[in-house]
This record gives structure tokens, C-alpha cells and sequence, in this order.
């Protein structure tokens, strides 16, 4: 075992962790926003939009993340859809915009799937009775579920919303594949440049899971003060 | 009875889950003032005709007038409706993520324009009433089940309605708190509130009810004044339900 290459290369290490971290919570971000219109329709009255919810749903999640990647990054090529290069961002983060931000639809488009299970399943756990009291006070729909309904869902919804960050972390790795830079695109390049085919490898899982497990202690942390302080 | 006091008609009212047929023809009307007590054995219907007073069951077929609307029909507002028709529940049905004094608050603050300040004014001097003042800032989980429902109570009352609709209020509570509830409704029947009460509490519908209807199989088998139910019955189901109760 030969860790000589971290003091030429450890910048690298660390230019492609804080990609990764930023990959994740944006795609986190826009899989919530995703996630949360989708569980509305799914949750909805009307069938052709709980239709449309579900088929997406089955979709993403019947198909591989790295086929929606390529999918994504050659495809919307293809038929002339290209995100546009911002290129002083790119500087100031080291990498291709355009290419940067191919990878976080990818990967918020396939978390919204996801997301969307986890509010739906928090919402439909909240009491049933929540929703008719506020009706019977003669709130409509949208107000019951603003006020009585969404507050009471995100106490069951935010430990699984916090475990997705993590996944989604994890799946960010594939990425790499189209060139964005990130903690799995820098240990390979680094395998390139000193022949040593298995120990960067080493070096990026360990980050990876410096990444992961504190997060999810943090996570295990906030559920128990919840809990603590159910009302 | 003058038509200007009806304050709830239904016409026919039917109920099915799937095959099942559980409200089977209802007609009958409340006025104001009224106090009526619904009893009957499990499964006869009486939640389920409650709860379609106010629309959280939507009937089959038949018609619900409310105040001279018929709020079965499409095309109006029902939540205005609702707002003046106060619901307790058996469970009680708190906002848990809320104080008591929010709880009793938001609606008339969403829904009624109140200020704040007013809403809390009024909010007090309900919770006065059913002694509860030093309950306001707490949250539901602190609360004995009794004091949740008088709190429910409170809630519904805080938006004024012109009828109270009490869906088994004392059957999810332990025995000794039942009496602190029923004494709540009892003071607001003595002041004129119209009450419909879905109840096993005989000795309260005996003595609080001004009408008595005794549903069974999914219709109003026997109504009438609490002396005529309990004293002298004239359906013989009526009167094998009341032996096994009392």
C-alpha cells in the first residue's frame, strides 16, 4: 500500500468532495420541490393526476439511474436541448456548468421519484381525523392541508428526507461517467495519473463515508429530539 | 313547529359502503333550540347519519337542507356551510402541532377575519366557561382526555355555529372524566344551543334531550320525547336496546 500521491494530489480529493456535496443538495433540493408537487398529485382527487404522478414514479424508479443520465446528457443533446455554460461559475467551482448541471437534473429528477414516495407516505400517516376536524371547522382543502395536514407530515417526513440526502450522495458517484468533477471523477483521475489502480480508490470511499456517516448520526440525532418532544 | 325555525331537514337520506347499505331512508328535521339525542345499537347508522349532516359523509342519495339550502346539490360553498355547523369528534381530533389557544383560534382568524387579539379574547372567555384558562398555553399531549374534548368543544364553539353535531363525545373517555363533558353540553343545551348528540350516555339523553330518536338497521325506528323512548316505548326493538343498556 502506497499513499505517497495524497500530498501531491489531496487538493483534488477535496475540490471533488465539495462537488459531490454540491451535486447532492441541489439534486436534493430539486427532487423536494419534485417530490412534494408529485406526492400533491398523487394525493389528488382527480385520477388522470394521480395517473400522471404514478407513472412517473415507476418510471424512475423501474429504470436505471444511469440510463436517465445518459438519457439526460445525450439524449436532450440530441433532440437540441442543451443547458447553457455559465462559464464564471464553472470557474469559481472548477468545473463544466453545463455538464454540472446535466448531472443535478439527472439526479433530482430521479429523487423527486423517491421524495415524492416519502411525502406521500408522511402525509397519509398523519391521523385522518386531523383532516376532518379542519373541515368540519369549514377550512377548505388547501388550507386543512397547509396548516393541520403539511406541519404534522414534516415531523415523519424530514429523518427519510435527510436519509435521501445521504443515498443521493452516494449516487452522485455516477456521474462521474459524463466528466463532472467530482469526489469519484478526481479518484479516478488520480488512479490515471499514478498507475496505482486501487488505492485513491480507497481514499475516495473512506471520504464517501466520512461524508455519509456523520450525517447519518446527525440525522438519528434530530429524530430522537423529535420524538422526545412529541406534543 | 314553524318552517322559518327548521334548521336541518333531511330528505331521504341513504348511505352505502360498497354492498352495504347502512343509512336506509332518513327523513326528519331538526329546529332551532332542539336538543336531539340519537341512541341505538352499534352499526345502526347513527355516526354515520351525523356525519353526513355536515358532508363528512357524502351520501349516496337524498338530500340534506341546511338553513334553507340544500347542501347536497353542487355548486355552492360548503365550507360556509360547515363553518356554522360545530363538530366534536370521539377522539377528539386536537391539533397536536398547536396550543390549546391556537387551536381554538386559527379557524376564527382564517375563516371569520377575527383579529388575533379578538379571537383570543373570545377564546378565553370560552375556555372561562368550561374552566380551562390555565390550559391555554399548553399543548394537546399534556392534556387528560377530558379536558381534550371540553377543549374540542371550545374549538367548535369559537366559530359560532347555529348547531352542535357531538359524534360519541364521551366514548373514548375514561369513566370519571365523562361527567365533566356531559356537564359542558348540558350548560350549553340550558343556554339554547341546538345540539344533535350521538350518545350512549342514557341517563344524559334522558335528562338533556329534548327528543329522542332511536335508529336501528339504518332508520329512525322510534323518536320521541325522552319520557315517551324511555318510559314507554312502542317499537319492540326500542325496547329490547333499552333493556340491554339500562
Amino acid at each position: 500500500m502506497n499513499f505517497a500521491f495524497l500530498g501531491k494530489y489531496w487538493q483534488f480529493y477535496l475540490v471533488g468532495a465539495k462537488n459531490t456535496v454540491l451535486l447532492a443538495a441541489l439534486a436534493v433540493l430539486i427532487g423536494t420541490a419534485i417530490g412534494l408537487f408529485l406526492s400533491l398529485l398523487k394525493l389528488s382527487s382527480k385520477k388522470p393526476l394521480r395517473f400522471i404522478a404514478s407513472a412517473y414514479i415507476e418510471f424512475i424508479r423501474g429504470t436505471p439511474l444511469l440510463v436517465q443520465l445518459f438519457i439526460i446528457y445525450y439524449g436532450l443533446q440530441a433532440v437540441g436541448i442543451r443547458f447553457p455554460d455559465i462559464p464564471w461559475i464553472g470557474a469559481i467551482l472548477g468545473i463544466n456548468f453545463s455538464d454540472f448541471m446535466s448531472g443535478v437534473i439527472t439526479l433530482g429528477l430521479n429523487s423527486g421519484a423517491y421524495v415524492a414516495e416519502i411525502f406521500r407516505a408522511g402525509i397519509q400517516a398523519v391521523d385522518k381525523g386531523q383532516m376532518e376536524a379542519a373541515r368540519s371547522l369549514g377550512m377548505p382543502h388547501r388550507m386543512a392541508m397547509q396548516h393541520i395536514i403539511i406541519p404534522q407530515a414534516i415531523r415523519n417526513i424530514l429523518p427519510a428526507l435527510g436519509n435521501e440526502f445521504v443515498v443521493v450522495i452516494k449516487e452522485s458517484s455516477i456521474v462521474s461517467i459524463i466528466g463532472i468533477g467530482e469526489l469519484m471523477y478526481k479518484a479516478d483521475t488520480i488512479r490515471g495519473n499514478t498507475f496505482q489502480p486501487f488505492e485513491p480508490l480507497l481514499v475516495a470511499a473512506l471520504l464517501y463515508f466520512l461524508m455519509t456517516y456523520p450525517l447519518s448520526k446527525l440525522l438519528a440525532y434530530i429524530e430522537g429530539r423529535m420524538h422526545s418532544g412529541e406534543r | 313547529m314553524n318552517a322559518n325555525d327548521e334548521l336541518i331537514k333531511t330528505i331521504d337520506l341513504r348511505k352505502h359502503f360498497g354492498s352495504l347499505e347502512v343509512l336506509r331512508g332518513i327523513s326528519t328535521s331538526f329546529v332551532k333550540g332542539d336538543v336531539a339525542v340519537i341512541i341505538g345499537p352499534s352499526g345502526s347508522g347513527k355516526s354515520t347519519f351525523l356525519r353526513c349532516l355536515n358532508l363528512l359523509e357524502i351520501p349516496t342519495s337524498g338530500q340534506v337542507i341546511f338553513e334553507g339550502v340544500d347542501i347536497t346539490r353542487a355548486g355552492h360553498d360548503l365550507d360556509l356551510h360547515r363553518r356554522k355547523m360545530g363538530m366534536v369528534f370521539q377522539l377528539f381530533n386536537l391539533f397536536p402541532h398547536m396550543s390549546v389557544l391556537d387551536n381554538i383560534t386559527l379557524a376564527p382568524i382564517k375563516l371569520r377575519g377575527l383579529t388575533k387579539e379578538a379571537a383570543e379574547n373570545r377564546a378565553m372567555e370560552l375556555l372561562k366557561r368550561v374552566g380551562l384558562t390555565d390550559k391555554a398555553q399548553v399543548f394537546p399531549s399534556k392534556l387528560s382526555g377530558g379536558q381534550k374534548q371540553r377543549i374540542a368543544i371550545v374549538r367548535a364553539l369559537a366559530m359560532q355555529p347555529d348547531v352542535m353535531l357531538f359524534d360519541e363525545p364521551t366514548s373514548a373517555l375514561d369513566p370519571e372524566m365523562v361527567g365533566e363533558v356531559l356537564e359542558v353540553m348540558r350548560d350549553l343545551a340550558s343556554e339554547g344551543m341546538t345540539m344533535i348528540v350521538v350518545t350512549h350516555e342514557m341517563r344524559f339523553a334522558r335528562e338533556v334531550g329534548k327528543r329522542i330518536l332511536f335508529m336501528d338497521g339504518g332508520i329512525i325506528a322510534e323518536e320521541g320525547p325522552p319520557e315517551k323512548i324511555f318510559g314507554n316505548p312502542e317499537n319492540p326493538r326500542t325496547r329490547e336496546f333499552l333493556r340491554k343498556v339500562l
